[in-house]
């Protein structure tokens, strides 16, 4: 229907998530219409996030170091910080909004997702063998699960506490009092560093 | 509470229209049949809860050529001193957007109580005569009308079961866990096995709050829907035949928790999942026999008629102002007796707002404060 190259675009930009095809072709069009030069900052800016940013090999965070598979990120490699705790997220975000509590001075482990069928996600496409591989190594003695406060945060908080119950670590859960049905960022800070504090152990 | 104005503009069969029923009493929308009388109805019900009464995608609600490709509903509603706005735009594509008092909304609950109505319609024979998800869906209507917080237990039983059953057609299918599909009489792979657990467990627990909440319902509704059915009956019937009682009838025996865990091999066979609040009923009879075999047609139409008025006056007590009653083309359905009665029923109409279609006669006792037409489309003072 359109030429190679616009349907080539508007096929790229379908499959981000949260985008069906008349959003697709929507911003193809703008793009279309934008002067080159922002155009090129945005194509740019998509090959410099490639470039220099990848997965943290240990907790997999967002970490800085281009396609080096062994880079890790600012927080694991920063001697300060305490190795014996672990918080145990979905997503990079949450590290984000953990961080501002400035309650929690241990580290991290992010699945990159949470338990949902309806998306094809299972226990293995979450990051939990390595998690289960770091707790043989690195002498974790206690795993914060902050997954989020909705049916598939729960769920996988769920499986982990069951997976773990026998592993020589002690798990612990925030205490309630986030707004349910949300995600760990749409809680303010003060909320957040509570739950921290008052977190509850489920298990060892 | 009251509706003052509503306007709407490119909603089904209205171009545009603007509708100001009195605050208080009977407002009358007359009209041919097919004309847009339950259209309008469908309106006023749509601002009260997010939902097509005819349960309609948001697009089937946007007039057939609507140049815009969207529709418009805007409402003022009096609580007492206070106004309340509730404005809504349904696009064809894209989000619809709503509004309370200006201010965009971000969750379905948020909205719920700005508006209640209670509305009857034909179709409520089917509350009697139908399946279970009828009367299912008229318990859990008045748990989230009677306490808007409930509506995130429904939607958290909805997203578990579809979860729960993504896992269960997965698991049949190998996609989860091993790439092997589950057989009958083969043990499950531990990954399916322990996520079928996790998932088991929030539906016991997302279960049972529903199941305790329709059950004390259920007991708060049996008086007054027995009131209600003796005097909208009496005169008409055998006193053998006046007294009706409902009972919440859950889909299993023992724990839910074990009753899940007994069905397994079944759910995981056929994918869905066999147990639990999503096939429950409430059991109706009349003079002690099942209503649906045992009644006749009119006994029907006036116990689903008692159903509706005592879900209104549990609501009315609740909320401290009676909802806004919508009676859709109620009056054609009913004999001369039992319209008369219905009216002679209806909740203080000084204090009350009822809008009322109708292609034909009013029942006697009816003296509306305000009259409608509806024509070709137009709504007609
Ligand atoms: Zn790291």
């Amino acid at each position: 229907m359109y030429a190679a190259a616009v349907q080539d675009l508007i096929d790229e930009l379908g499959r981000l998530p949260g985008i069906g095809p008349k959003s697709a072709q929507r911003i193809a069009f703008h793009l279309l219409k934008l002067p080159r030069d922002d155009a090129l900052r945005l194509a740019r800016s998509i090959t410099t996030v490639k470039d220099r940013v990848s997965w943290c090999r240990r907790c997999f965070n967002i970490a800085e170091g281009g396609a080096d598979p062994e880079v890790e990120c600012g927080i694991c490699t920063d001697d300060r910080r305490d190795g014996t705790v672990v918080c145990v997220v979905e997503e990079p975000r949450d590290v984000v909004a953990i961080e501002k509590t400035r309650e929690f001075r241990g580290r991290y482990h992010v699945l990159q997702g949470a338990i949902s069928p309806i998306d094809g996600i299972g226990p293995d496409k979450l990051r939990i063998r390595e998690l289960l591989g770091r707790l043989q190594t690195e002498g974790i003695e206690e795993l914060i699960l902050c997954t989020n406060p909705n049916i598939e945060g729960d769920a996988t908080a769920m499986y982990l506490t069951a997976l773990l119950k026998d592993l020589p670590v002690k798990v612990s859960q925030l205490a309630s009092g986030l707004p349910v049905g949300g995600d760990l960022e749409y809680a303010d800070e003060i909320t957040l560093g509570r739950a921290l504090e008052g977190r509850r152990s489920v298990s060892g | 509470m009251y509706l003052e104005q509503l306007f709407l503009s490119d909603f089904r069969s209205y171009g545009e229209a603007e509708f100001s029923p009195a605050p208080h009493g009977i407002t009358v929308v007359t009209g041919a049949n097919g004309a847009g009388k339950t259209n309008l109805i469908e309106a006023v019900a749509y601002l009260s809860t997010l939902k097509s009464l005819r349960a309609s995608p948001s697009a089937a609600l946007i007039r057939a050529g609507a140049p815009s490709g969207s529709a418009v509903l805007r409402s003022r509603v009096r609580h007492d001193a206070r106004l309340v706005t509730v404005d809504a735009e349904l696009h064809a594509t894209g989000r619809d957007r709503v509004q309370v008092n200006g201010q965009v909304l971000r969750r379905t609950r948020d909205l719920l109580g700005a508006l209640q109505v209670t509305v009857f319609s034909p179709d409520d024979l089917s509350l009697v005569k139908g399946p279970p998800a009828g009367r299912r869906s008229y318990l859990d209507d008045l748990l989230v009308a009677l306490q808007p917080r409930r509506y995130d237990l429904l939607s958290e039983l909805e997203r578990v079961l579809k979860q729960r059953n993504a896992l269960l057609k997965s698991a049949l299918a190998g996609r989860a866990g091993g790439g092997v599909g589950w057989r009958p009489g083969r043990p499950l792979p531990d990954d399916v096995k322990i996520t079928l657990d996790v998932w088991d467990a929030k539906l016991v627990t997302v279960g049972e709050s529903l199941v305790a909440a329709r059950r004390e319902l259920v007991d708060e509704l049996q008086p007054l829907v027995e009131g209600a059915y003796g005097s909208l009956a009496s005169g008409s019937a055998a006193p053998s035949r006046l007294s009706t009682t409902l009972a919440y009838e859950v889909s299993w025996s023992g724990s839910l928790a074990a009753a899940l865990d007994a069905a397994r091999p079944d759910d995981l066979r056929r994918g869905v999942t066999t147990v639990g609040p999503q096939r429950d009923d409430v059991a109706l009879a009349i003079g002690a026999l099942p209503a649906r075999t045992h009644a006749s047609q009119g006994e029907q139409r006036t116990l689903a008629l008692a159903l509706r008025l005592a879900g209104h006056r549990l609501l009315a007590a609740a909320l401290d102002t009676p909802p806004v009653l919508l009676l859709d083309d109620v009056f054609s359905e009913l004999d001369a007796a039992r319209a008369d009665s219905l009216m002679a029923n209806l909740p203080a109409l000084s204090e009350t707002q009822a809008i009322v279609t109708t292609a034909g006669e009013l029942p006697s006792g009816a003296s509306p404060a305000a009259w409608f037409r509806v024509e070709d489309g137009k709504l007609l003072v």
